[in-house]
This record gives C-alpha cells, sequence and structure tokens, in this order.
C-alpha cells in the first residue's frame, strides 16, 4: 500500500473533466480499497462456479447438508422445547400439585427418600379443600396403566385416571366432543363410568363418530364401564400419545384399583398472582397434618410443584443431549468445510497458470488470495442460504410428522448464512493463500 | 535529476563487494554485476554471473542466445518476475534488486508490458477484459479502463475483435491482443518473449512489423528470442552464452 500511496504514477487524471475534491477523493479511496480487483475477483469467482457446474454443485451439496443439519436440529429443538412448555403447563400457570413424590427424580437416594413418605391421601386433600381459602378449583387424581376392551378389539396400556371432583376435568383443561361429563352426584356414587380419549375410540370402534361411542360399553380391568363422554383430541407429545386414556370418577377408581396408591392433589387459583399465597397455605397445612413444625428442616413428607419446576427439570435433563445433537449437526458442517476446501485446492491447482498471468500483470498476492477467499464464500454463502431452506423444510417435515409447531427464526437464518460464510472462509484461506504465495514463473510455467 | 540521487542510496548491507560503477541516470534500464544462482540439490548453478549493460528510453532490442544460455533467466529479471541473487538493478530509476514481492507486481503493472510466446491470455475473458486486467490491478475505474482498452485494441488493429474470447482468435489476433494488453498502461519497457514462436511466418513477419511500428511510436522494446532473424529486426542485439554478455552490438 505504501507504494500506492507514496508514487503517484499509477493516478491518471481523467481528461475532460472537471472535478471537485470530493469526486477526486472519493476516487482515491475507491482506488485504495481496489474495488475494480474486487469485482474482478468476484466476477472470477462466478464464472469458475459456472464453468464447473458439476463440481460447484457437488460442493454446494457438502455446506448444504451441514446448515441444513444445523438448521433442521435448531429449529426442531426449539419447536420441542415449546410442545413441551405449552404441554405442561396445559394446565396453566394457575395450577401446582401436591403430590408423595416429585414427577421427576433424578437420584436412588431421592427414590429411596420420597418412598418413606405417607401417602397422600383423600383426607388430605379434603384438608386441603376445606381450609385452603386462595384455592379456586382443587381436585385429586390417580393413574394407572390397565387394559381396555370391547368385544375382540383391546388396547393395552391405557392410562386409567380416576378424578374428582368433576372439576379435574377444568384443572386438566380437557374438553368434550361428543356426550357429556358426569356431575359430582354422579361421580360420588361409584358407578362404573368413563369418559375417554380419541385413542380409545380408534382403537376399539375403528373410524366411526365420536357420538356413537357415547352409550356404549367398554371394559377396563375387566369390568364393564358406560362411556358417558368422549375428549377432544390433545396430539402427541415425543411420539406419545395424549388421547390414550380413561377418565373414572375416583370412587370407582378406589372400589375397582384400591385406595392404597397415593394421590395427586390439584390446586388451580383464578390468577398467576394467588399461586404463591395459595402454595403458602397449602404448605402450611401439609406440614401440620405431617406434624412439621416451623423450622423443622428435615424431609417435608410431601412435595409441593408447579409446571414450571417440570420444564426446568426438563431443561436440565434434556440439556446434555441438546449439546450432543447440535455437536453432530456441527461435525456436518465442519465436514462441509473440507469438501469446500478440498475443492478450493483443486481449483487453485487447475489454474496455476491463470494465477501466473494474474501475478506477471500485475495481481499482487493480496488480490488472488482475495479471488480465492471470494470463491469459497461464495459457494459457502450459495450452499448455506440454500441449506438454510432445506433445513426448514427437514423441520417442517419432520414437525409435521410428530407433530408440533415449526419456529422458524429469524435469528437461525442468520446463524446458518453466517456459519457457512464463516466456513467459507476458513475453508478457502489455506488454498487462496497457497494461490497467493505461487511465484510467478513457476506458476506461468504450469499447464 | 535530483531525486533519482535520492532514491539511489542502497543499505550498506546491500553494497556489493567490489565496487560497480553506478547505475546510468539516463537509462531505463541499467544492470549492475547481475548474478543469479540457483540451489539445485547440494549444488549451486550460476545461471548469470556478472551481467551488466543499459538500455536508453525508445531503443529496440533483442536478446539472443541458445536455450540454457540464461537468457530466460535474464528477461525473467528484467521482467521483476524475479529479483537477481546479486547486482544491481535499476528500472526506470527505481532499484528494483531491492523490492517485495507486492513492490515488484506494482513495477510490473506500471513498468513492465508482457508479451509471451503462447500468449498466455485468459481464455475465458474476452479480448477486451484481456486488455483490461492490468488496469483492473492499477485500480483504474470502469469508465477509463474500457476507453484505454478500447484505444489499445484499436492500436493493434482489433476493434473489431473485442468481444470474441481467446479461442476465437487466430493466433496472429491472439498476439495482438497480448500486444494490447501488454501497452495498455503505456509501461516503460515492452518485453517480448519469443513472441513468434507460436505463429506461422507470414503471422510472426506480420507480429515484427507490428513490433516496428509501436517503436517508431517511442516504446522501448526488448525481444528475447533464439531466431536471427527476429533478432535482426531489432536495432542492437545481446548475445548471450553461458550466463555471460558474449557480445553486444549494435546493427542498425
Amino acid at each position: 500500500m505504501s507504494l500506492l500511496t507514496e508514487s503517484p504514477a499509477g493516478v491518471r487524471p481523467t481528461p475532460g473533466r472537471t472535478d471537485s475534491k470530493i469526486a477526486a477523493r472519493i476516487r482515491k479511496v475507491f482506488k485504495l480499497l481496489r474495488v475494480a480487483a474486487l469485482w474482478e475477483a468476484f466476477l472470477v469467482a462466478l464464472g469458475s462456479l459456472r464453468a464447473n457446474k458439476l463440481r460447484t454443485s457437488l460442493t454446494l451439496m457438502g455446506i448444504v447438508v451441514g446448515v441444513a443439519a444445523v438448521i433442521a436440529v435448531v429449529t426442531i429443538i426449539k419447536g420441542l422445547d415449546q410442545t413441551v412448555a405449552n404441554t405442561f403447563s396445559s394446565q396453566g400457570s394457575t395450577v401446582f400439585t401436591v403430590s408423595k413424590r416429585p414427577r421427576v427424580i433424578t437420584s436412588r437416594e431421592d427414590f429411596v427418600k420420597f418412598n418413606k413418605r405417607k401417602d397422600v391421601t383423600l383426607d388430605d386433600a379434603e384438608a386441603i379443600f376445606r381450609v385452603c381459602t386462595s384455592c379456586w378449583r382443587a381436585g385429586v387424581a390417580a393413574n394407572t396403566p390397565d387394559t381396555v376392551k370391547h368385544k375382540d378389539q383391546k388396547s393395552e396400556n391405557v392410562n386409567v385416571r380416576g378424578i374428582t371432583p368433576s372439576a379435574m376435568f377444568d384443572i386438566d383443561a380437557v374438553n368434550i366432543d361428543a356426550g357429556r361429563f358426569w356431575t359430582d352426584n354422579e361421580g360420588a356414587t361409584a358407578r362404573e363410568i368413563c369418559v375417554v380419549g380419541t385413542d380409545i375410540v380408534q382403537n376399539l370402534f375403528g373410524s366411526i363418530a365420536p357420538d356413537r361411542v357415547v352409550g356404549q360399553s367398554v371394559s377396563v380391568g375387566g369390568r364393564p364401564y358406560q362411556i358417558l363422554g368422549v375428549l377432544q383430541a390433545q396430539g402427541k407429545i415425543f411420539g406419545a400419545s395424549r388421547d390414550n386414556l380413561v377418565y373414572i370418577p375416583y370412587s370407582t377408581y378406589q372400589k375397582n384399583f384400591g385406595a392404597h396408591s397415593s394421590l395427586v392433589v390439584f390446586v388451580k387459583t383464578p390468577t398467576a398472582q394467588q399461586l404463591e399465597e395459595a402454595e403458602d397455605q397449602v404448605r402450611t397445612i401439609m406440614r401440620n397434618r405431617r406434624g412439621k413444625t416451623f423450622g423443622d428442616d428435615s424431609d417435608e413428607g410431601f412435595t409441593l410443584e408447579t409446571s414450571d419446576v417440570f420444564i426446568d427439570l426438563y431443561g436440565k435433563a434434556t440439556s446434555n443431549i441438546y449439546i450432543v445433537t447440535y455437536l453432530v449437526a456441527g461435525v456436518s458442517l465442519f465436514v462441509g468445510g473440507i469438501v469446500v476446501m478440498n475443492i478450493m485446492l483443486v481449483s487453485v491447482t487447475e489454474r496455476t497458470k491463470e494465477i501466473g498471468i494474474r501475478k506477471a500483470i500485475g495481481a499482487r498476492r493480496k488480490d488472488i488470495l482475495t479471488q480465492f477467499l471470494i470463491e469459497a464464500i461464495t459457494v459457502a454463502a450459495v450452499g448455506g442460504a440454500i441449506g438454510v431452506l432445506t433445513g426448514f423444510g427437514l423441520a417442517y417435515a419432520i414437525s409435521f410428522l410428530i407433530g408440533f409447531p415449526l419456529l422458524v427464526s429469524v435469528a437461525s437464518v442468520v446463524l446458518g448464512v453466517g456459519m457457512s460464510s464463516v466456513v467459507g472462509v476458513i475453508s478457502g484461506l489455506w488454498p487462496a493463500w497457497r494461490a497467493a504465495r505461487l511465484h510467478p514463473i513457476e506458476a506461468l510455467r504450469s499447464e | 535529476m535530483s531525486d533519482v540521487t535520492l532514491a539511489a542510496p542502497p543499505t550498506p548491507s546491500a553494497l556489493p563487494e567490489q565496487p560497480v560503477s553506478a547505475h546510468d541516470a539516463n537509462s531505463l534500464i541499467s544492470m549492475r554485476d547481475i548474478w543469479k544462482t540457483y540451489e539445485m540439490g547440494s549444488e549451486q548453478v550460476h545461471a548469470l554471473h556478472g551481467v551488466s549493460f543499459d538500455i536508453p528510453k525508445g531503443e529496440y532490442i533483442a536478446i539472443i542466445g541458445p536455450s540454457g544460455s540464461g537468457k530466460s533467466t535474464l528477461m525473467n529479471l528484467i521482467g521483476c518476475l524475479d529479483t537477481p541473487s546479486k547486482g544491481e538493478y535499476w528500472l526506470n530509476a527505481k532499484n528494483v534488486s531491492l523490492m517485495d514481492d507486492d513492490e515488484l507486481a506494482r513495477i510490473r503493472n506500471q513498468e513492465v508490458g508482457f508479451v509471451f510466446q503462447t500468449f498466455n491470455l485468459l481464455a475465458r475473458a474476452t479480448a477486451l477484459h484481456n486488455v483490461e486486467l492490468p488496469l483492473i490491478y492499477g485500480g483504474i475505474g470502469s469508465s477509463q479502463r474500457h476507453e484505454m482498452a478500447k484505444e489499445a485494441l484499436r492500436a493493434v488493429d482489433l476493434s473489431d475483435r473485442i468481444t470474441h474470447r481467446p479461442n476465437e482468435l487466430s493466433g496472429g489476433q491472439r498476439q495482438r491482443v497480448a500486444i494490447a494488453r501488454a501497452l495498455v498502461n503505456h509501461p516503460s519497457i515492452l518485453l517480448a518473449d519469443e513472441p513468434t514462436g507460436a505463429l506461422d511466418t507470414h503471422t510472426s513477419m506480420e507480429i515484427m512489423d507490428l513490433f516496428e511500428r509501436l517503436h517508431g511510436e517511442g516504446n522501448t522494446i526488448i525481444v528475447v528470442t533464439h531466431e536471427h532473424d527476429i533478432a535482426e529486426r531489432a536495432h542492437r542485439v545481446i548475445s548471450i552464452r553461458d550466463g555471460l554478455i558474449e557480445k553486444d552490438e549494435k546493427i542498425r
């Protein structure tokens, strides 16, 4: 650059033009930036890419696969997170639970500790219903897997959920599609009545209208139950259906599946702001019932949870899996980078003569370096753009199959194109540097 | 001329061991005791051993010698494609022997116009683009560049071929494109390496006529060749043999 600024020999005044100082200065800046050489480099890069179509498309594919993998993974993981968040907070942020043990147990010691606790019983629940003034709705639920049959059709591993009172339907945020929920009076009589999920209808009755199932009889755990209503479909999570369930009254559950299992008490408050207050009241009630005094630091004997807790735990449990997934996607992008580097090395070798010619007539190292770098970046950026689209397509296909929302973010587009450009620079740098360092005489001699 | 003497003092470490006469300030090219040594394994091969000569501006000169004589090495040095192992080379009052790669590229761009035996045009570029190339690396803006390149192509009678690619041109036309490319930047010297080596006799004569015309227009021309009838078109012939100047004579 020093030569350029010191010797004005190369600056030829444009004949027949009256120049303002500003125009002259702009031209000087252009000259310093060597815009002409940059543009030339870009055109040469495009020309070279166009002249070697097969090679260019193979290189593109390398980058496309890498970027698509990253984009698909990012998009799917985001969708998954969103789905989990939606699912576990489907009861809303106004619901918390009281149970014997947490929904997620991470160690054997904890498991042993939680198992020593007393069961949460209907008496506990009734005490909460009675005393808690901030609790708006409350209910209990117990679950057990069992087989549901209709004639010769059967459905195994159905979640049989015994609930009381019928306000639990509201707390669970399930809606009726056909028929009706049972009334609290019906629910208290321990009759064999049930409300079924859509999977039960599908598996036992085939594809018939839900209202034609209402009034039919199914066998749950070997006893006949009358179907009162069919729920609206809730979809899947992690490929597992949320519609493979049967609601029965808790009184019936107690009678047919035993009263010994521990309950989960659900409490709903009118607004999220009142949740904490309700939790405090319930905690006090439960501590009293478990004989804990204030300041007793030993295990409380029960677990109070909101769905947020579960989402946090989910986040902790899956973050390592996600890191591994990101790494795998990153490796495929790395492989794409190697493909670009390989092709660029071939390109440099093939065009040694051309490099020699350019150097002979005045191209400096920087000019040659720029030319090949631009070529690498162009392939990588175009590959990145195609990769982003492919990645979204892939994510869309997968999300469509599994059934969760597709979250397209500008950030991941920027990420995809940005990363591929960085890959282009890094993998193009070495071949370009080799080209720039070629000796003009040796380069000219090659064929 | 004061700026020339200012640019002259070499650093003490670069001073040659034996005293050599200072370069001739009136010469376009001034070579002083130029050595070029190549390492071939453990052996040292001297391609040039102590060559000195001057070329004034506007001269038409031929450098002749058999293959292996060192004339290609000398051409590479004159064309600033390489630097001497020892000695001083002054081109247009600049000491080229001390320059680095990028400075040499700059000198090649501004001071030297190359014409090669095999034309060395970019195959995918049009004639116009090939001629523009030195101006691109010289940082000249596009409109001015087009004008200069068209003018250079007009000077070699190829105004009607500017959009043709090399494979659409005859050998003689290709060499004329190469000559236009060499001239476009108005260099100090036009350096031709076996310019007729790939051409038939008739076309060769046309190209040599063109050189003569360009010389008549004031260009300094150096032709490196092993053919005597080509060398005889020049006004001065330097014969190289075994890395030394064998003969240096005015023939016209």
